[in-house]
Parts: structure tokens; sequence; C-alpha cells
């Protein structure tokens, strides 16, 4: 090849591409519109853009993946937290992470609560952006999908003290009708939607976004026969059936569970599931002694 | 040096330095901060932090690209600069923007935009800076009346990167397409007019230190901004994956990323293949090789880590993650940081007094420590993002928890990273320990071997 020659293939490749780019950047345009629902971007998913860019969120957050990588994606994040938790959490992270554990904290944004309720709605839109389904599997911001994979070492060891067989992965022996209910409830803990084992451990000392329910028998014992409980459980079983289809009935300690006086649980169990599921889970729960 | 002007040059590359060695400062503070606890959480959080040590890196290689043309345009059309005075209210106004825009950060005054977070009035300035810049060079080879290929490349190459400031001037409501945009800037920048700069300066330091026939080289170089439009301007698609674009981006962008490392062979090729063919007979041998590293180390960190996470099957797992950061890293080195330090290394016996051509053992350490650290800084990336994406992404680990179980990474990014620091630390006093030479005189080195082409 010439000098000419490739002149004109320098001029000629990029001038195709040009060509071809802004086609295809008219015909996005085009699917933009239902692609992110952009009939839902009220003025508050606006401002919550705004305060996104404001407070340099961007710097240690992702989201659609695009950002720093010093804190988790957040996506999803208004799918997989309500808004009674991501406002709490927003107006103080400290209740709900640690930083001499977990070595990273969020400073607190001294955020208002319009900004806060603003941010949330930008989540929500974000969240519901139809992007080819990324994140293939949910990125979650602390604990674990699989259970057990999230503690120490010492944790793991199934001789050390406070384990029992019951910490040992569960789901990992598949199970039938015929099997004993707390097999069922077992297998239900890691399956029933959303599923327990994503917000509850059952290794002792484990808090996830639930406290863990190891020792949940004895604890259930005590608290029924405290002063402070208001519901209606008269037994073990009765109150673990309470926690599971009205999770507000007794607010178990900590900022990160609860705030006014409403549990971050979801409420969705009493019709999810059906009657003998529950019971299940409360045969598989009243083990944890 | 042959003309009176090119020496402000000097005074770009110095302020090119001095931003440089801060930026370094910010990623040590970030790298650290990793580690946590963080004693700096409500005084320098890692967002301000990271956003001053990414803006650093923008700015001093734009400094450094400025400084370099004002250094090979009179070269190569063999004249004066066509306004030294307006050379330097551009430089002046260029720092100033950049300063105030460090000590804005600081009190978080930025538009929160990845890597574009200039404030409105700093973005008008650079604006205003760039088209200073590119009048001042126009002129001159207006002037002058001749125009080689190399400048040809080098200046539409900045010209182009002035015209893809300007979607990032513009306000989206919608924040996808604002993301659609953001990367006309960036992805076309870095992966393709950027290119084309580093290409230009790539042409002029072979032909100039390994004597490569100017006609090969042209045509090199023309094949080279063919591959990097071909295979650039179509693979911004793989940005575009995740962010809310029609599915077809998806193939686009897999297909026209894996075309993107054949430019970057090419430019490697060229520059081994010039060497090997004209021998070292040049005497400033260090700066051959800051060029032939700089065409290497894209190829590595541009070419291979890029082509290593842009499939759309395997970037959906590695998106987001410290993967990218792998890349960013050595690309952003190899690519820019390496070519601005061969120009600098090709003229700075000519820009500072009592400097020999044959190069300093000074200058070797500075070159062995900053690649042996950015391999290393490379490396950590890689091994903490692979980590990352089996642990969080694939078995579903916490984010959080995941980060605590590949500490080790950072710790070992914090050493090299030092590393790699005193290598710059190094390159830094080199430049500085001998004051400028501002004047045409007969004991420049340069005057004597350097051949007229």
């Amino acid at each position: 090849m010439n000098r000419r020659q490739t002149r004109l293939f320098a001029i000629g490749s990029t001038a195709l591409a040009t060509i071809v780019f802004v086609g295809l950047t008219i015909d996005s345009h085009r699917q933009f519109p239902e692609l992110t629902n952009a009939d839902t971007i009220t003025p508050a998913v606006t401002r919550g853009k705004d305060v996104w860019h404001e407070y340099n969120c961007i710097n240690c957050h992702t989201l659609f993946g695009e950002g720093a990588y010093y804190a988790p994606d957040l996506t999803k994040i208004a799918q997989h937290r309500g808004e009674p938790y991501l406002t709490a959490f927003l107006k103080d992270p400290s209740q709900f992470y640690d930083e001499q554990r977990h070595r990273r904290l969020m400073p607190n944004q001294d955020l208002d609560d319009e900004e806060i309720a603003s941010l949330i709605a930008f989540f929500e839109w974000v969240a519901n952006v139809d992007n080819q389904g990324w994140p293939p599997r949910p990125i979650l911001v602390a604990g674990s999908s699989i259970p057990g994979t999230s503690m120490t070492l010492a944790q793991q060891d199934a001789s050390g003290p406070g384990s029992t067989d019951e910490t040992l992965p569960p789901g990992s022996r598949p199970v039938s009708e015929e099997d004993d209910p707390v097999a069922l409830g077992d297998a239900l803990f890691n399956s029933a939607t959303p599923t327990c084992s994503a917000c509850h451990s059952i290794a002792p000392g484990v808090n996830l976004a639930g406290p863990s329910l190891a020792g949940i028998a004895s604890r259930a014992e005590q608290i029924i026969g405290s002063e402070e409980y208001q519901g209606d459980a008269d037994s073990v079983e009765a109150y673990i059936r309470e926690s599971i289809v009205a999770p507000s009935a007794y607010l178990f300690p900590g900022e990160m569970y609860s705030a006014n006086g409403t549990s971050f649980m979801p409420t969705t169990y009493a019709e999810s599931l059906t009657s003998e599921q529950v019971d299940q889970l409360v045969a598989y729960l009243s083990t944890f002694k | 040096m042959r003309y009176k002007s090119q020496s402000v040059a000097y005074w770009y590359f110095a302020v090119a330095m001095a931003l440089f060695g801060l930026q370094l400062v910010f990623g040590l503070l970030s790298a650290a901060k990793y580690l946590g606890p963080d004693p700096l959480l409500y005084i320098l959080p890692f967002d301000v932090t990271k956003v001053i040590h990414t803006n650093l890196l923008i700015v001093w290689v734009l400094t450094g690209f400025m400084g370099a043309t004002y250094w090979m345009v009179p070269d190569e059309s063999r004249t004066e600069l066509y306004s030294t005075r307006l050379a330097y209210i551009q430089l002046g106004l260029w720092t100033a923007m950049g300063v105030t825009a460090i000590i804005g950060y600081l009190f978080r005054y930025g538009t929160g935009n990845k890597l574009l977070e200039q404030p409105l009035p700093h973005k008008i300035v650079i604006v205003i800076c760039m088209l200073i810049f590119l009048y001042n060079i126009g002129m001159t080879i207006k002037k002058s009346g001749r125009f080689t290929t190399t400048e040809g490349v080098l200046l539409l190459g900045l010209a182009s990167a002035a015209v893809l400031y300007i979607p990032a001037l513009l306000h989206y409501e919608n924040y996808t397409v604002s993301i659609y945009y953001r990367w006309w800037t960036i992805h076309l920048w870095v992966e393709g007019v950027w290119e084309m700069i580093q290409g230009g300066f790539l042409a002029y330091l072979l032909i100039r230190l390994s004597g490569a026939d100017r006609e090969v080289m042209d045509k090199w170089l023309y094949v080279i901004v063919g591959l990097v439009f071909i295979a650039g301007i179509l693979g911004t698609a793989h940005h575009y994956y995740w962010v809310g674009v029609p599915s077809y981006w998806l193939p686009i962008g897999g297909f026209f990323s894996a075309l993107e490392p054949v430019a970057l062979v090419g430019m490697a090729m060229y520059a081994y293949y010039a060497m090997r063919r004209s021998g070292l007979a040049h005497p400033n041998n260090l700066a051959l090789h800051w060029t032939i590293g700089s065409a290497v180390f894209t190829l590595f960190g541009a070419g291979l880590l890029g082509f290593a996470h842009t499939f759309p099957s395997v970037n959906k797992w590695t998106h987001g993650t410290l993967i990218t950061a792998m890349h960013g890293h050595a690309a952003f080195y190899g690519a820019y940081a390496m070519i601005i330090m061969a120009m600098i290394t090709y003229a700075l016996p000519s820009l500072t007094r009592g400097r020999s051509e044959d190069s300093n053992s000074l200058g070797y350490w500075a070159f062995w420590l900053q690649l042996a650290g950015m391999f290393g800084m490379t490396l950590s990336f890689a091994t903490a993002g692979i980590g990352q994406v089996y642990l969080e992404r694939i078995l579903g680990l916490g984010y959080l928890d995941t980060q605590l179980k590949i500490q080790i990474h950072f710790l070992m990014l914090v050493a090299t990273g030092s590393i790699f620091a005193v290598g710059v630390g190094l390159f830094i006093y080199d430049f500085f320990r001998l004051p400028p030479r501002l004047s045409v005189d007969r004991d420049d080195p340069a005057l004597s071997t350097q051949a007229v082409r």
C-alpha cells in the first residue's frame, strides 16, 4: 500500500464507523423512553439524581456498575431494601455497619428528609430501567446468599463453640414430603421468597440484615416472659409463628432492625406461605435452643 | 533545542510533573483507605481523594500533551511558535483552572459526574484554553507552510479531543442518556483521539531517535489511525451494555472491542521494527526506553487487559469490580503517562542546562521502578478483582464481606504503589534538579546529534 491508500483507509474506516455509530445513536434515542421508563421520571426522581450528583456518590459507589469500587453497587438497592430501611440507613449509616468490623464505613452525609426521599425515588427509577438483566445475580451489601460463606474460619469450624448439626450448610441434601418437618423447614428457610437466609443467619453471633436466629428458642422463652412483650404468644412455637406472620408484634432491639415501631422484615409471609409451611419453619427454628 | 520558543514546553512539563506528583499522593491515600478503618473519614473521605486522583490525571496528561506539542511542532514545521505569549497565557489559565478545581473538590464543589466533575466555569475555561492552543499551533504551521503527517495526526487528535468535550457541557434529564454521552467524551478520548495523539508523538520520537524512514512511518501511522477508529468508535458499546440501551449494543461491543487491540499490536510492532531497523544509534537511549516501553505497555494494559473483560458474557460478571481498576491503571499509564515521559526525556537535555544526552542512572532507576511498581499494582488489582468477581458476583457473598476477604491484595497494592511512587519521585527529582535552558545556545547537545529529517 502506498501513502495515499493508507490515508484513504484511515479516512474511510473512520467515516464508516462514525456513520454507523450515529445511526445506532439515533435508534437508541428512539428506544430510550421505553427502556428507561422515561414517563416515570418525576420531579422527585430528577431531584434525587441531583442529590446523587451533589454528594459525589459516584466516587465511592457504582450505579449500573459505573462509578468507583470502594462501596457497593446500588443499581437494584431499591428492590433489595424497602424505604423504611433505606431511610434509616441514610440517616445514620453507622447504625448498620461497624467500621472496625468491616474496615469501611459510609460517612454520614447529613441528608435532610426531602433529599433522602428524592434519592430513594431516584433509586426506584434506576432499579426499574431495562438494563439487559444486569447484575446476573443480586449483589448483596453484606451477608451472603450462601449461608456460612460469610462466616469466619472459626465460625465455620463445626466443632467450634455453639455449633450444632444445623449450622452445616442447609440444602446440602434433598428433601421429600416424607421427611421430618424440621428438614422441610430447613429447606424452606432457604427457598421461601424472599428467602429467610438472605437476612437471617443460623450461626451464633452472625447478624445480617436480621438478627441471628441461633438460640431463638431460649430467647423466645425469655421474651414472652418479660414485661416489654406485648404480643399474643404463650409458647415458643407461637412466638416464632407470630414473628413470621406479623413481624412487628415484637421488635427485636437494635436500630438496624426496625424504625418507628415497624420491623424491616417483609410482611408477606402470612400470605405467601401455607399454614403447613409456617409450621415447618416453626419446627425448624424452634430447634435452635 | 533549535528554536527558542520551544522552551515554553519546559514550563508545561514542569506543571505536569508537579501535578503528577500530587496525583500519586491522592492515589496512595485512596489505596490506604481500602485497608481501613479510615482516620480521615470526615476530613478527606474516599470520594474526595478519588475524584482528585482521577482529575489530576486528566489535567496533567493534557498539560503534558500541550507541552509536548509546543516542543514538537517547531521541530516538525522548522519555525518558531506563532506566539509564546499566548502559550504562557494559556498555561496560566489552565493551571489556575486545574488548581482551583482541585481546591473545589476538597469542598465537594463539582458536578458528581464521573471523570467530568469539573464545574461549568472550569469546563468553559478548559474550552477556552483548548481554543487558544489550537489557534497557536495552527498559526505556527500556517506561518511555516510545512505540515507533516505526524503533525496532521497529532493536530486532528487534539482538535477532536476539544470537539468531543462538547457533550460534557450539556445537561441531560435522563441518567441513562447522560451516561450515553459521557462516554462520547471519555471513551472517544482515551480509546480514540488520545491514541491518535500518542501515535503522533510515537512517530515523531521514532523518526528522531531511531532514524526511521518518514515515508514508512507515515504509512504505519495512517494504518494505525484507521484501525483505532474502526474499532474504537463502535467499541464505545462496551460501556453501554448494562446502562439501559437496546440489546444490539452487546454483540456490537463484543465484536469491535475485540478488534481494539489490533491497532495497539500495530503500534507496538511499528515501534519495535523501527528500533530493530535502525539500531540504537541515538545517544538518548533512555528516551527510546520510554518510547518503546509506552508502545509495549499500551498493548499490555489497554489491549490485552481491556480485551480480558470486554466480551459481554465476561463483562456481565466483571463489570463494576476492581477488574476495571486493573485495566484502567495499566492502560492510562502505558498509553499516556509513558508517552509524555518519553517526550520529556527526549527534550530534557535541550530544555535544561548541564544535562548530557547519555542518560544517567537516575533516569533508568526511575524507569524501571515505575514499570515494576505499575506492573505490581496491575497484578494487585487483578488478583483482588478476580477474587471479588468469584466471591461477590458468582458465589453471592456480600460486598463488604468480600472486601474483607481480599484485604491481602490491598496490602500488595499499597506496597507496589509505593515502589511506583519512588520511581515517579526520582523522575520528578531528575526533571527539576538542573536549571532550565531558555535560549538556543551552542552547548545544547541536541544541536550536534539531532539530524534534521
